[in-house]
């Protein structure tokens, strides 16, 4: 597109925007809801997957990243993040589309393809160990962001959206997932599935869909274990309370499942061999335990599938050579 | 004797910057680190227990831990 047509308006119609964020899922713009056929014992419990790797840079994360970074006083100051990844991904492509610095740290144990994706980005990427922080336990990126945030010698120099106790983690989804469910659905959705991370997601679409229908069940996810291979998830049970992402509200919760890695990447790999959907772990998870209720119950349901599988390759190639 | 403050850092970027200066302590050298809260000394005491070290441990006040470390 050649400048003088830059300041034409998006059209989502046409598919035509004015820069790359425009792409970010909304209202007017939803990510899309895929009914799972083949992969689903009962069909009388109808299963959609909300397929957020259609977002511009991915993964569900797009939505929130933009919300958070043009919302931050950054002034001369460099944008910094611990992130599983994703968040990482869309923070840096949406900092690149705006010339913010921007650095982020990343657990060790997150798949090559990210850090490398990160890098490709541009983000001065901090490869950081777990056991790194003794106040944040099994959580060593999250207790360096925290550091060069509150260290007297650099605080000056940093700033952090913080997802982890950033409201508009979860107004983003209020304001946008929630509303695109409910109407993609026509307000017929009985159960709603999601994994618990910054639980941004799980809040804010909990929220909204129980303002519209109190009966609305919502099933949140974590792993079964503290040390898991599904990135971004985290598990909730035997926190502490100060670890627990401050924006989760319970309230809106009615039950949590634990799932184990093997669970979740058999349930990734049917759905991609079955149904023909690539997606990544933490969905598997998801839709493994939605699968355990379509045995015993009836209605509809919809799974958050937070990102796509090909950011997952290594991952998903030690799971194929064991088998 | 070389000197590392880091009385302006927090953990854990206390211990990364004490991770480095020990990464860098020659033979028979000695180095003076000073930590400015309890989670830093805690931090970086765990460190030179992993790598076999033990500093001489002085509190001069209440957020001031000076550590000296000999190889």
């Amino acid at each position: 597109m050649s400048k003088n047509q830059s300041n034409t308006k998006s059209n989502h119609d046409l598919r035509v925007y004015t820069d790359i964020t425009q792409l970010i899922a909304g209202r007017d713009n939803p990510t899309p809801l895929v009914k799972v056929n083949r992969s689903n014992p009962n069909q009388d419990f109808q299963i959609f997957l909300k397929l957020e790797s259609y977002n511009p840079f991915g993964s569900i994360k797009d939505r929130i990243a933009y919300m958070m970074l043009t919302s931050l006083e950054i002034g001369e100051k460099t944008v910094v993040e611990p992130s599983s990844g994703n968040t990482g991904i869309a923070l840096t492509c949406i900092a690149n589309a705006l010339g913010i610095p921007i650095e982020i740290a990343v657990p060790e144990k997150i798949p090559e393809e990210k850090k490398i994706l990160l890098k490709f980005l541009g983000a001065n990427v901090m490869e950081v160990d777990d056991a790194l922080c003794p106040l944040f336990p099994a959580e060593g990126a999250r207790g360096l962001v925290n550091a060069l945030i509150h260290s007297p010698a650099t605080k000056d120099s940093y700033v952090s959206p913080n997802q982890y106790e950033n409201h508009l983690n979860i107004q983003t989804h209020y304001q946008t997932t929630g509303p695109e469910i409910w109407k993609q659905t026509q307000g017929k959705i009985d159960y709603f599935f999601a994994g618990y991370g910054t639980c941004g997601t799980i809040t804010g679409i909990g929220k909204y869909l129980k303002e519209q229908n109190p009966d609305i069940k919502i099933i949140g996810i974590e792993p079964e274990s503290m040390d898991h291979k599904l990135p971004g998830m985290k598990r909730i049970t035997g926190l502490s309370e100060d670890l627990i992402p401050k924006i989760l509200d319970r309230s809106v919760i009615d039950e949590s499942v634990q799932v184990s890695d093997e669970d979740a990447y058999s349930a990734a790999m049917e759905l991609a061999r079955k149904d023909g959907i690539p997606v990544g772990p933490t969905t598997g998870a998801i839709l493994c335990v939605a699968q355990q209720y379509a045995k015993t119950h009836k209605g509809l349901a919809v799974v958050i599938s937070p990102d796509g599988a090909f950011k997952y390759a290594s991952f998903y190639k030690d799971i194929i050579n064991k088998k | 004797m070389k000197e590392y403050d880091l009385s302006n850092y927090v953990c854990p970027l206390s211990k990364i910057k004490a991770s480095e200066a020990l990464d860098s302590l020659g033979e028979s050298e000695t180095i003076k680190v000073i930590l400015g809260d309890i989670d830093s000394l805690k931090s970086v005491a765990q460190e030179l227990k992993k790598r076999g070290l033990k500093p001489s441990f002085t509190r001069e006040d209440e957020s001031r831990f000076v550590l000296i470390i000999a190889r």
